[in-house]
């Protein structure tokens, strides 16, 4: 008895955060900053910052162009389907399907990396503020629930995250795409800025370099960005915003964090009589063993389809469906963006211009659709994401010149060429939906999940606005050799996976409120991707930071007032 | 945060251990004049093939001013490739191609491809490539096997160090961008 009061004792935290993303390393940030004693759980293994083993590789470095041996694809027959995620120099950061595996009743990208830092290390970096134009669309539209918030209580949230994580862009002062604390943006290319001239004069659109968590400067003790482009493999200056880099590192200095690897959280664990969740069950992905760890709080930021795995887990007398599962839509209304649809064309002119230096992003087109007086036969939007470059020795391939007249073309760079890329809003629906398989368990004895979610008819008619409005834009730029593109994939490709426990205002069609909070179990707070009510077409990464941060301040207050 | 010593020393070993073919180091150390033997040891390829592979590569990127593709290890680039990367029926299409590069050989020069005068091979490989590039006798596997390893070279190649650095600019660490500055400053296509 006093053994096991001990041992419940050693386990006894203010707060526990489940995950160690984009989100979670904010959780923990900003819930050690505010003085609680905090366990930070993670399932995969520990990844200090600077420990990147392919980081400064260069080409030559990497055997086979980089390319997996072919004998090693069985291992990521999903994760492959991205195209750009398993490379020699990037692999250890993905999970192997063999060992992770889920069902598909209709295809689902499910791309994910199972280490400290998580996706934090190879996301893209991307960072945008939603606004009205996105908090009221479902009440607008009359789709799925409302937000429960608005841009105004988001809007000193995102100034927090800005100052500390390091966001460069340019300001525009456009209402529906609100500005960032910004650093210094980088540069457009030469046909860049070209192109952001003639779109300017034929539409209602604008051409901005991509706004980005990179460094363009020195900032909060992280370097400026070297302009390598291989940020997928982490950055060793810490010149991009990662967990790893930026905020695990934060809630360390604090002395209150413990940070706890190899750790799969099974399941939360629910005091009915309290009316509180107690902890949470912990299986020791290298041993097995089973742990329960006890707090006050805990922030579930897992990411999306884990998040709600372990609520979907988490059964109880009160809760026979999940945890907070009382109004069905625990596990409902995934979303994705849908994107792989746009032009590209080659450019005339500049060819006496080069540029310095490997940019790693792009250019941003915000959305411009349903905007305004802007009316189409669908509803929301999207953006663009493209660059410029000038053709490189590839063009050689298709050449007729071979030995030395070969070598000497290759050394004069091509024509430039400029691409774009839509990411647009994938409406929530019911329909949309992941579960769990308890008859079928993984290796570590947890269920499958199960996928059954597409894109429907509104999705379909945006993308012939997507593909053509690129062509047009690049037409009036004055490009030449126009081709588009249009390639969904799965839902899940865009490594957006959002919704499954909506925010919203009623207990009944929704499953956290208005802080993030779940609807009847008080305690626990959901801050990742899984909170999103709707998708936006924006990188959603920010958001997660902003709502994380102020969720995680306002648990603190509570805690403080006894109010959890 | 300026990179801390055990960083930087770190890295640098990444630089100096990373992977180097033999013939490239072998190319630097001895003036670069490595062909049109077998170069490298080959693990896959019979001794036929390597040298095949390493006179076609070298005929696609001669020495010039900076060294060819034998010397930026691109046979064995090749190798790996094709034994490591491909799945079978790409490497049976790869093996089976070659063969029938050579029968186009002896059709049109009575002799199969290794064996022709230097100036042959440059010609037979020039008129296929012509053929290939122009869309013509794709379906000819000899033909259409000349445009796989002509894609192959000039990616060993210009992934190599050599080409990479020498033939082409690379800049490890580039440090800032510039987006519209004239070519000259950059003087050379950038590798990536």
């Amino acid at each position: 008895m006093n053994l096991n009061l001990k041992a419940k004792k050693q386990n006894t935290y203010d707060a526990i955060v489940v995950g160690t993303g984009i989100s979670g390393g904010w959780a923990a940030k900003e819930l050690t900053e505010n003085g609680l004693n905090t366990l930070v759980l993670e399932r995969g293994r520990d990844v200090p910052h600077g420990e990147y083993p392919t980081a400064t590789k260069e080409p030559w470095d990497l055997p086979r162009n980089d390319q997996i041996p072919h004998e090693e694809k069985k291992h990521y027959e999903k994760q492959l389907r991205t195209g750009y995620t398993i490379r020699e120099s990037t692999k250890h950061w993905w999970v192997k399907d063999t060992d992770q595996p889920y069902e598909e009743r209709k295809r689902f990208d499910w791309i994910r990396g199972y280490h400290v830092g998580g996706r934090s290390i190879m996301w893209g970096r991307h960072s945008y503020r939603l606004s009205d134009l996105d908090f009221e669309a479902n009440a607008r539209d009359g789709i799925a629930v409302d937000w429960p918030i608005r841009y105004e209580d988001i809007e000193p949230w995102y100034d927090h995250v800005e100052r500390y994580a390091g966001i460069s862009g340019e300001a525009l002062g456009i209402p529906h795409f609100p500005d960032s604390q910004f650093l210094p943006p980088m540069e457009l290319n030469c046909v860049e800025k070209h192109a952001r001239e003639k779109i300017a004069e034929h539409f209602d659109r604008v051409l901005t370099i991509g706004r980005v968590a990179m460094l363009t400067q020195p900032h909060e003790g992280r370097g400026a960005c070297q302009y390598r482009a291989k940020c997928i493999r982490g950055c060793p200056y810490g010149a991009y915003f990662s967990s790893n880099a930026s905020t695990l590192p934060a809630a360390e200095r604090t002395g209150s964090m413990t940070l706890r690897p190899h750790s799969i959280v099974n399941k939360v664990m629910y005091d009915e009589d309290a009316g509180k969740a107690t902890g949470v069950e912990v299986i020791d992905a290298e041993t097995g063993e089973m742990h329960e760890f006890h707090a006050r709080i805990i922030f579930l930021n897992a990411s999306t389809i884990n998040t709600t795995m372990i609520m979907l887990n988490s059964r109880s007398d009160r809760f026979p469906d999940g945890l907070g599962n009382d109004s069905g839509e625990l596990g409902h209304n995934l979303m994705d963006h849908h994107f792989r649809v746009g032009a590209n064309g080659v450019f005339d002119g500049f060819e006496d211009k080069y540029f310095y230096g490997r940019r790693p992003t792009g250019f941003f087109i915000p959305r411009y659709r349903n905007v305004g007086n802007d009316r189409r036969d669908y509803v929301r939007g999207f953006g663009y994401q493209g660059g410029a470059s000038r053709q490189n020795w590839w063009r050689g391939v298709q050449e007729l010149a071979i030995g030395r007249e070969l070598k000497e073309f290759v050394q004069s760079p091509g024509n430039w060429t400029m691409g774009m890329n839509a990411f647009g809003e994938m409406l929530p629906d019911h329909d949309n939906r992941m579960w769990l398989n308890f008859d079928e368990t993984d290796k570590w004895g947890q269920p499958i999940v199960v996928f059954d979610c597409e894109f429907k008819e509104n999705e379909f008619k945006m993308r012939e606005d997507m593909k053509n409005d690129a062509a047009e834009m690049l037409e009036a730029a004055g490009f030449k050799d126009i081709t588009t593109f249009d390639d969904p994939g799965g839902p899940g490709l865009g490594i957006h996976e959002m919704g499954t426990a909506r925010m919203g205002r009623d207990p009944n069609t929704s499953v956290l409120n208005e802080w993030n909070q779940v609807h009847a179990c008080k305690n626990v707070f959901v801050t990742d991707g899984a909170c999103m009510t709707s998708a936006a077409n924006q990188n959603p990464s920010l958001t997660y930071m902003a709502l994380t941060a102020r969720a995680a301040n306002y648990a603190a207050e509570e805690l403080k007032k006894l109010n959890l | 945060m300026s990179m801390d010593r055990r960083e930087a020393i770190k890295r640098t070993a990444l630089i100096m251990g990373g992977l180097v073919f033999a013939p490239s180091a072998m190319g630097v150390l001895n003036g670069c004049k490595a062909r049109p033997g077998v170069d490298w040891n080959p693990e896959f390829f019979d001794n036929d093939q390597a040298r095949f592979v390493t006179v076609l590569s070298d005929i696609i990127i001669p020495d010039t001013d900076t060294p060819g593709a034998s010397a930026a290890g691109v046979p064995a680039f090749i190798e790996e490739m094709v034994f490591t990367a491909y799945d079978e029926d790409a490497r049976e299409r790869f093996l089976s191609g070659l063969e029938a590069f050579n029968d186009l050989a002896r059709e049109e020069h009575g002799n199969r491809y290794l064996d022709l005068d230097p100036e042959v091979q440059f010609q037979f490989a020039d008129s296929q490539n012509r053929l290939a590039v122009g869309g013509e006798h794709l379906d000819e596997p000899g033909t259409a096997f000349f445009l796989v390893m002509k894609e192959l070279t000039m990616m060993g190649y210009f992934t190599s160090e050599i080409g990479a650095t020498q033939t082409l600019r690379y800049e490890k660490v580039p440090g800032r961008y510039e987006g519209c500055i004239p070519f000259d400053e950059v003087g050379k296509t950038w590798a990536t």
